[in-house]
């Protein structure tokens, strides 16, 4: 979520550090920050909030309540910390719920006389630090409230909604088959059972697709006098799969999705109404307010629990301290604690959930690193990697080279669905195809690779129908390809394998490889018998220069007192084909050198 | 003339011996996983955006199967075997193999790759020996002095959870590593509920758990650029190694 410094900034009195040093406290002891970008006068955060963490932090209020704890520097403001009572009664709206599974609270208020409007410049200005686009004063409001708090809120505009003697009714229900929106998108929307939506009961029309998106029968323009401002809670699952069957993500869907506080629900409607009252006028009629009773949690922890789990020794002061920080409500009896949950922090259930809050805000560099000490029992060995290992070290001894293929086939008995890149759904029964397939890849690159034959192997796993077993493939150009389960390979009674491989020198990297095409060249020379085909290569070597990528001898011998050697040169550039005059250059270079020192070139 | 092995058996072998000699069972996992071992044990609810954090291939006509997402899944194999022989914690395990996850490919991202995930429980586990094995892992593995940082993260199965960053000092670090912080790894303290989803008592039992890219591994290890190349079966990539 995108975080800006000064939205942030609105929360404390006292001056916040620079926007690198916020993201490093929130790296080291939050979330991860995956960037930050200077805009204007402000710096905005893109914070990744994790999973658990959705139902609070998807908001400017929960970064600050965070850095609140990290930095130790008290908040100024907390909407969150004092109750409002949503009073009085409005005596026009009425809220139906017909299932409170999906929609556990529903808070609405009407506000009259509003004038929509541009919003105030501080207004515009927050929405588009983050992101967001400016609309009206009212939806502005909403939004505003949403990205504070991260309780998603919506405005309708009750002029556009069908009344019965002056009385306004909303219902919370599923969709009916086949029923239709039009969503303040433009875009019109089939919905199904599946879906709930937000129905202006009178007319028994949908005004508004629950939890995801506004309607355009009751939008808010500038003719708008009177609203009804929404401030819900509905189920995650529910949210969550009707945004993803509609393909419609919201702002709204995403905090729903991460599951919300139904106690959010008041806080958000009651910081909606006083800001759209100063921004957009009007005057509050009422509150509708269907809500659940908070449930209540408590955790215990002792102190020495904590630093069993971390390994640390945060002394009780310093623990205590940190659940100050949170503003958490305690009491503490010696090294016990015994902690009362904000409503909000749906995450902490368990005293592990403290200990982690503890930990981080405390640093994790605060964790020593320690021996696991010896273990009271032998390691077991594995059958299986033992008998792959032993068949690897024979093979490679003959020459073969290890590929891992794609477990993914055109055809097979079973299949995976979904596939992100739609081919190859099958999941394959025989090692052949892609040991097949490797090989005929490899083939052309024998003289560039300095190999007589090209010998591959894979370990790897297939399927039948109800099976899975891991198989050894070989193919090479002397042998037809082949597979065998690998039980039934000739292998040695399992050991714990301690072979260090030799080619695991930390000093060896991988080379890039050129993608063009390589031009293969034989030169043949007969020299004095004392010649060695080391003072060949370095003159064959200094005139061929870096295009010179292996040079290989396949022939010699002698005749009369003289000797002959021949080789194999392989040219290959890294950024472009060699055209047959650019080598033959090459080689006209070499022959000339080579004949200078009176050798003769066949 | 000699063959050559896949950097990723260098890598699994190398990992496999240091392991070992930590008292580390290697185990033993299938591809084809059903959703309780390779999510429902680990914390992971139905319908939580959690799951969303690894695209899953699911098998066709096989309710509940999918291909493992992760070889986390492995572990409560190793420990059902390990209960069948009655034997009792302290447990240390250690999985390596591949994984899949339905995404496009580019140069950073596999369907199929290839995943280490490792958990110690006994009754004194503490993060503070998950940070000493892992440093001990990665100097070993690294062939250099290697520190290990912690930042907060999540995993559904590991209370607190962790992302961890290694940095290779000496000498002999692979030059494009040395002193430098690297994200590698996830990790944490096993979640109570997945102690008890293994069958123990979490009010006497802790563990821990790690898990990580073994092609990233690699890719760090030897400066490979292109993550597609350690699938490839190309010898101009293989033989290298």
């Amino acid at each position: 979520m995108k975080i800006s410094r000064n939205w942030l900034q609105s929360f404390f009195d006292a001056e916040l550090p620079s926007a690198e040093k916020l993201a490093e406290a929130l790296t080291f002891h939050a979330f991860e920050i995956e960037g930050v970008e200077q805009t204007g006068n402000d710096a905005v955060l893109e914070v990744k909030i994790t999973p658990n963490r959705g139902h609070d932090c998807l908001s400017h209020r929960g970064i600050a309540k965070e850095l609140s704890a990290i930095l130790n520097v008290p908040l100024a403001r907390d909407s969150l910390s004092a109750h409002q009572p949503l009073t009085p009664d409005s005596n026009t709206l009425s809220v139906t719920i017909e299932n409170r599974e999906l929609c556990p609270a529903y808070a609405a208020a009407v506000i009259k006389g509003v004038s929509v409007g541009s919003s105030p410049d501080w207004l515009k200005e927050r929405l588009e630090s983050i992101g967001q686009r400016s609309i009206n004063n009212v939806v502005d409001a909403t939004n505003y409230v949403m990205f504070e708090l991260g309780q998603p809120l919506h405005a309708f505009d009750m002029g556009k909604m069908a009344n019965k003697d002056g009385m306004y009714e909303i219902v919370v229900r599923n969709a009916k088959k086949g029923e239709k929106l039009i969503a303040l998108d433009g875009k019109s929307y089939e919905l199904s059972p599946e879906h709930l939506c937000i129905v202006d009961a009178v007319a028994d029309a949908p005004i508004g697709i629950a939890g995801i998106k506004g309607g355009k029968p009751a939008e808010i323009n500038q003719d708008t006098h009177d609203i009804i401002i929404e401030s819900a809670n509905f189920n995650a699952v529910a949210i969550r799969k009707s945004a993803g069957s509609l393909k419609l993500r919201t702002d709204a869907s995403v905090r729903f999705e991460h599951e919300l506080a139904p106690g959010l629900t008041a806080y958000g409607l009651f910081a909606a109404v006083e800001l759209i009252t100063k921004v957009a006028g009007g005057t509050l009629e009422g509150f509708f307010d269907i809500y659940a009773e908070p449930e209540e949690h408590m955790i215990t922890l002792f102190a020495s629990d904590t630093n069993k789990v971390l390994g640390t020794n945060l002394t009780v002061p310093e623990i205590e301290d940190i659940l100050k920080r949170f503003g958490f409500s305690y009491q503490r009896e010696g090294e016990r604690f015994t902690m009362k949950v904000p409503f909000e922090r749906l995450d902490l259930r368990i005293k592990e959930d403290l200990i982690e809050e503890i930990g981080r805000i405390a640093g994790f560099d605060k964790v020593p690193a320690t021996e696991l000490g010896v273990f009271s029992k032998k390691p077991e060995i594995n059958d299986s990697f033992s008998r792959s290992e032993n068949i690897r070290q024979e093979l490679v001894s003959k020459g073969y080279s290890e590929v891992i293929t794609s477990v993914f086939s055109k055809k097979g008995e079973q299949a995976v669905q979904n596939k992100v890149d739609s081919v190859k759904s099958f999941l394959r029964t025989t090692l052949l195809e892609g040991l097949t397939e490797s090989y005929e890849k490899n083939l052309h690159n024998k003289e560039l690779l300095g190999i007589e034959e090209v010998k591959l192997f894979e370990i790897g796993v297939v399927w039948g129908k109800d099976s899975e077993e891991t198989l050894i493939g070989t193919i090479s150009e002397k042998e037809k390809a082949a597979e065998m389960p690998l039980e039934k390979w000739d292998s040695p009674e399992p050991t714990h394998f301690d072979i260090l491989s030799k080619d695991f020198d930390i000093s060896k990297y991988y080379k890039p490889f050129s993608v063009y095409p390589f031009a293969l060249r034989d030169i043949a020379l007969f020299v004095p018998e004392e010649t060695t085909s080391e003072e060949i290569l370095v003159i064959i070597k200094k005139e061929a220069g870096e295009l010179l990528v292996r040079s290989t001898l396949f022939d010699e011998f002698k005749k009369e007192g003289k000797i002959s050697y021949a080789y194999h040169l392989v040219f290959q550039s890294m950024g472009k084909t060699l055209s047959d005059e650019e080598v033959n250059k090459i080689m006209e270079k070499i022959s000339v050198s080579l004949g200078a020192k009176g050798w003769q070139v066949r | 003339m000699q063959g050559h092995l896949h950097p990723i058996t260098h890598l699994i072998r190398e990992a496999n011996a240091i392991f070992y000699k930590m008292g580390f069972t290697l185990e033993n996992g299938p591809l084809i996983e059903s959703e309780h071992y390779n999510f429902d044990v680990l914390n992971v609810p139905k319908d939580h955006p959690a799951r969303d954090m690894q695209d899953t291939f699911f098998i066709q006509g096989e309710k509940g199967m999918v291909l493992r997402t992760h070889t986390t899944s492995a572990h409560l194999h190793y420990l059902e075997e390990q209960k069948k022989k009655g034997i009792p914690p302290p447990y240390r395990g250690v999985a390596m193999g591949k994984v899949f996850r339905n995404e496009a490919t580019d140069m950073t991202h596999e369907a199929e790759f290839f995943q280490i995930d490792g958990f110690a429980i006994g009754e004194d586990i503490s993060l503070a020996q998950l940070r000493g094995t892992l440093e001990h892992f990665f100097s070993e593995l690294m062939q250099g002095k290697t520190e290990i940082r912690f930042r907060p993260s999540f995993f559904p199965f590991v209370e607190p959870g962790l992302e961890v960053d290694m940095r290779v000092t000496g000498a002999l670090a692979p030059e494009k590593l040395r002193d430098r912080w690297i994200e590698i790894m996830g990790a944490g303290m096993l979640h109570p509920n997945v102690i008890k989803n293994y069958g123990l008592d979490p009010e006497k039992y802790r563990g821990f758990a790690f898990g990580g890219g073994l092609d990233r591994l690699a890719m760090l290890r030897w400066g490979i650029d292109d993550i597609r190349l350690i699938h490839s079966a190309d010898l101009r990539f293989i033989n290298q190694f």
